[in-house]
């Protein structure tokens, strides 16, 4: 039996924040937009399952980087709609400076590798 | 799972948002072309199981643990409902750890841990002078001139003040009556912080020579004013002189904290009287050392900068006076280590004791769990599968224990209220605070970090051990549960442990008792028996010096009169009545330097009789007879040491000895020794033999004598007798301290009995829990093993091959326990004879009977489980598998 829990997330979590984050700097979104999105613009690539993202989204809210608030779609369907905080918005250009850093560093490492084989 | 009300908005907003985005995930399907069921049925496959990703997502949430405990702690006492047995056992034995503990602590909270009841408490030192010569506790008391040379010359102390003990015939309108009281210096309250509750403390003026005022207690406004509650002004008769009250301290407070409790305080005016105009009064006597001091350091003076500067003008004082002072130093104390710090070792040392006994119970709880958790690896196993976390599984296991624990708390807290109401009348009266231990905040906040203490140990520990390895190994082990060695080891590593600390716990009761054996068995020099011993107060305004040894003279002989009463006496300092007299000796041919460096012998008055009232042997000359008066030729009784030390060789008979006494002789008078008595205890049955003196009491009353009388009646008869002739002589005389020698010898080794009683409690109660969980894991074992047995016996094995498996097992774990038992106990007995001075260090006998104890119970523990296992049937266990 396929148990999906935390272990899953953990290996993720602060990709998975900093995704949704990058998500919500445009423009405000509910979970489901969300997932979508990064599906469609990973080309199908990162599939972000219920169990990964609504606890990220719950505790980004509880760290205040993110605020929801219930709207009604254009479809007239009641949804929780989240939006990026100034703190959050800070909070990503770090993300996104250090993950920049990170893979530029990791990039390095695999090349010269490359190089030498 | 129940939410609380608060989160249940909450929750109920999440499951409409996940509804919310599987609706769009749905639509967006239909959307796309499939059919609305196929495409609903699809969205949900790809979003999971809601329910679990709900619970993920309060997970996040913080709060939910809480609302889970509360679930685990509900699931806990539901599992625990089925086995009330094993919950029966578990809580006793917490409750005894844990009341235990409780109890243990609450005395050292209220001899220790509670402050003084005064200002800034931590800033009060007692001051000492020095005695150098001596060696050991050398601290002792002042006189009035070193003491007022201190006060002048301190630029570290804030404020000091001199005191010392007094017993006072006090008559307020009624009957005279006796009470313990103090003689301070004006500054005593002030020093304290000590405010009056009505009226004032003393000032400066109140020392001047006919003020006359008095402080009292409130129980002395309660019992002797008829509970006034004004009674500033009241004129009330001190020793026979007229007293003005100006002041009454609040309810709870007085100083020094002693038992009896003062309850009267009078300025050193009254030291400064004197009986006649050409006597020196005892404020001048830079000899007469019988202060106690307290002070208040400046809050800007470290207590080391205090010490310096005292050393130094104890200094400066022994070369302006080198006959009084060359050998005196100075010496400050905080004042709550001078009052419990000869206690304090003691106690904690006992709370060590009582802390190895919570221990071994822990122990034993944990094994209990552990075994529980072991047998029911199976279900544990089977919520693994069904999805619950480990941690959650832990939780589980965990909760059990902290129910275990508050349970066990709440009974301790009962059996520590039952035990501070025996222990405390046990308990020795003149420890401080030994009168008030009571449970308040702080005793009670300690037993709630012990529940928790307890829980961590006898649950998280089991709950990790139960719970590792490979959960569907235990789902589909055929053998059933409880087989993996390492969890064999660990219930066998806790039997360990706990004979461990058990045998500590013996040995240190063994050579406490052995402590106490002794300490009884010592000879006080004297017959104890059937002596009963009591002081009447003569007020010193009506009895000058002449007139107090012409009131004995009359009242002893009366007492031989008394039917029953075989022979009657007066001394003082009467011996384990608490004090003890030094007087500095001059022997012939000495230069005044070598009297000042020979450390002084003891010293008590005696009428004739005394020695043979108390029965000690006259070994060389004569007793003291009526002869020896006060205008007869000086003498003196040496002891046999006293004789040893200084006539070594020679006929102590007729040798000269001076004592720097004197009573009404312009200077001390030579004396001439006229017999040698055996050596006696003075103040406890730990002195060791040292020089003494005794002198005929009309030539050396200097203290409030106690009368003796050995009488074949019983103790109620004679005091009654007494009171009778006393009053025939003079009826406003009160009697007081009546108790039988008897008691007082069994008062003096109150400390060391309470420790011995707490040490042997602890070392019972460590033995039991020992016993019963070195049963249980045995018991437990052979249930576990009895395939193994089965299979044994099947091979061919006698019965009493496997009951032999059985025994050898725990004798083999009881063994393993006394090595490390006994390597341990071989150090805490050093301490243990560091701190106690009644304890020896342990020798080998110590050794021998705590293992012969513990490998007895290793086998009596084992006999049961050993017989069922050598009952084994093969037949129905190996059909059972």
């Amino acid at each position: 039996m396929p148990i999906r829990r935390a272990n899953s997330i953990d290996l993720l979590q602060g990709t998975l924040d900093m995704l949704v984050l990058e998500q919500l700097r445009w423009a405000p979104s509910h979970g489901y937009g969300i997932a979508q999105a990064i599906r469609t613009q990973s080309g199908d690539i990162l599939r972000v399952d219920a169990g990964s993202l609504y606890p990220a989204l719950h505790r980004l809210e509880r760290q205040q980087l993110v605020r929801a608030q219930w709207t009604v779609s254009d479809r007239k369907q009641r949804t929780r709609v989240y939006r990026l905080t100034p703190l959050g918005r800070r909070r990503l250009a770090g993300e996104r400076s250090r993950w920049e850093q990170l893979s530029l560093a990791i990039g390095a490492i695999l090349d010269r590798g490359g190089v030498k084989a | 799972m129940k939410l609380p009300l608060w989160r249940r908005r909450q929750d109920d907003e999440l499951t409409e948002e996940l509804r919310s985005h599987l609706a769009m995930a749905t639509q967006d399907r239909i959307d796309r072309g499939e059919p609305p069921d196929q495409a609903a049925a699809a969205a949900l496959r790809e979003f999971g199981n809601p329910l679990l990703v709900r619970e993920t997502v309060r997970d996040t949430w913080g709060w939910i643990s809480i609302a889970q405990w509360g679930s685990d702690l509900a699931y806990a006492v539901r599992g625990l409902r089925r086995s009330p047995g094993f919950v029966v056992a578990a809580v006793l034995t917490l409750a005894l750890g844990i009341g235990a503990n409780t109890a243990m602590f609450s005395i050292v909270r209220a001899v220790v841990l509670r402050p003084l009841p005064f200002a800034d408490a931590d800033r009060l030192v007692a001051l000492n002078e020095l005695d150098l010569r001596a060696s050991g506790d050398r601290r002792g008391t002042l006189s009035w001139p070193n003491f007022l040379d201190w006060q002048q010359r301190s630029r570290t102390l804030a404020s000091m003040a001199a005191y010392h003990s007094a017993n006072f015939t006090v008559a307020a309108g009624g009957s005279a009556a006796h009470v313990p009281g103090v003689v301070a210096s004006t500054t005593l309250f002030s020093t304290l912080g000590v405010t009056a509750a009505t009226g004032r403390t003393f000032a400066p003026d109140d020392e001047s020579a006919e003020a006359n005022v008095a402080v009292v207690s409130d129980e002395f406004r309660l019992t002797h004013l008829g509970g006034d509650a004004a009674p500033i002004g009241r004129a009330i008769t001190v020793n026979g002189r007229p007293f003005t009250i100006i002041g009454v301290l609040p309810s709870g407070v007085v100083f020094p904290i002693e038992s009896p409790a003062p309850q009267l305080w009078v300025t050193a005016a009254e030291d400064a009287r004197v009986e006649d105009a050409g006597d020196t009064p005892m404020t001048e006597q830079r000899g007469a050392h019988f202060l106690q001091a307290v002070a208040r350091l400046r809050h800007d003076v470290s207590l080391a900068g205090t010490r310096a500067e005292l050393d130094a003008i104890a200094a400066a004082i022994a070369t302006q006076h080198p006959d009084d002072n060359a050998h005196r130093g100075a010496a400050a104390t905080p004042l709550l280590e001078a009052l419990v710090g000869d206690v304090q070792r003691p106690l904690w040392l006992l709370m060590t004791a009582v802390a190895c006994v919570l221990l071994i119970a822990c122990a034993n709880v944990a094994n209990l769990l552990t075994a529980r958790g072991l047998a029911r690896q199976a279900e544990l196993a089977l919520r693994v599968a069904l999805g619950a976390s480990r941690d959650r599984v832990v939780r589980l296991l965990v909760a059990e224990a902290v129910v275990l624990a508050v349970a066990g708390a709440a009974c301790g807290v009962g059996v520590a209220v039952w035990s501070i109401r025996a222990l405390v009348p046990l308990a020795p009266g003149d420890v401080r605070g030994l009168d008030a231990v009571t449970l308040d905040g702080l005793v009670l906040l300690f037993t709630a970090l012990l529940a928790g203490g307890c829980a961590l140990i006898v649950g998280v520990i089991p709950a990790v051990r139960v719970t590792r390895g490979d959960p569907s190994r235990n789902l589909t082990s055929s053998r059933g549960p409880g087989g993996q060695p390492s969890q064999w080891r660990w219930l066998n590593g806790l039997v360990v442990a706990e004979t461990a600390l058990g045998v500590m716990l013996l040995a240190a009761a063994a050579l406490t008792l052995d402590g106490l054996d002794r300490l009884s068995g010592r000879d006080p020099g004297f017959d104890v028996s059937g002596v009963l011993t009591m002081s009447v107060s003569l007020p010193d305004s009506r009895y000058p010096f002449a007139r107090q040894v012409a009131f004995y003279d009359q009242v002893v002989p009366a007492l031989s009169a008394i039917p029953g009463v075989e022979a009657s006496a007066l001394v003082g300092p009467l011996p384990l009545g608490g004090s003890r007299f030094r007087i500095s000796l001059e022997l012939p041919g000495d230069s005044g330097d070598a009297t000042a460096r020979r450390q002084s012998p003891g010293f008590a008055f005696v009428s004739p009789d005394y020695f043979r009232t108390m029965r000690i042997p006259l070994r060389q000359g004569r007793d003291f007879t009526v002869a020896d008066r006060q205008n007869s030729p000086r003498v003196a009784i040496v002891n046999e040491s006293f004789a040893r030390r200084y006539f070594a060789g020679v006929d102590p008979i007729g040798q000269r000895i001076r004592p720097g006494l004197s009573i009404d002789e312009p200077a001390a008078p030579w004396r001439e020794v006229v017999g040698v008595v055996g050596d006696t205890k003075q103040v406890t049955l730990l002195d060791e033999p040292a020089p003494a003196f005794f002198v005929p009491h009309s030539q050396g009353m200097i203290t409030t004598p106690h009368l003796v009388i050995r009488s074949t009646q019983g103790a109620d008869a004679v005091p009654a007798a007494v009171r009778r002739i006393v009053a025939a002589a003079d009826p406003e005389l009160a009697l007081y301290d009546v108790r039988s020698l008897q008691e007082r010898l069994g008062a003096s080794m109150a400390s060391e009995r309470f420790a011995t009683l707490l040490f042997t409690a602890f070392a019972v109660l460590a033995l039991l829990l020992s016993a019963v969980g070195l049963h249980g894991v045995l018991a437990y074992s052979v249930s576990q093993r009895a395939h193994e047995f089965g299979v044994r016996v099947a091979l061919g094995a006698e019965a009493r091959d496997v009951a032999r498996v059985v025994l050898a097992g725990a004798i083999g774990l009881v063994g393993a326990g006394l090595l490390i038992g006994v390597a341990a106990a071989v150090v805490a007995g050093r301490l243990m004879a560091a701190s106690l001075s009644f304890v020896q260090a342990p020798g080998v006998t110590t050794y021998a009977i705590v293992t012969a104890v513990f490998l007895t119970i290793a086998v009596v523990c084992g006999v049961v489980p050993a017989r069922r296992a050598a009952r084994t049937d093969p037949l129905r266990v190996l059909r059972a598998n």
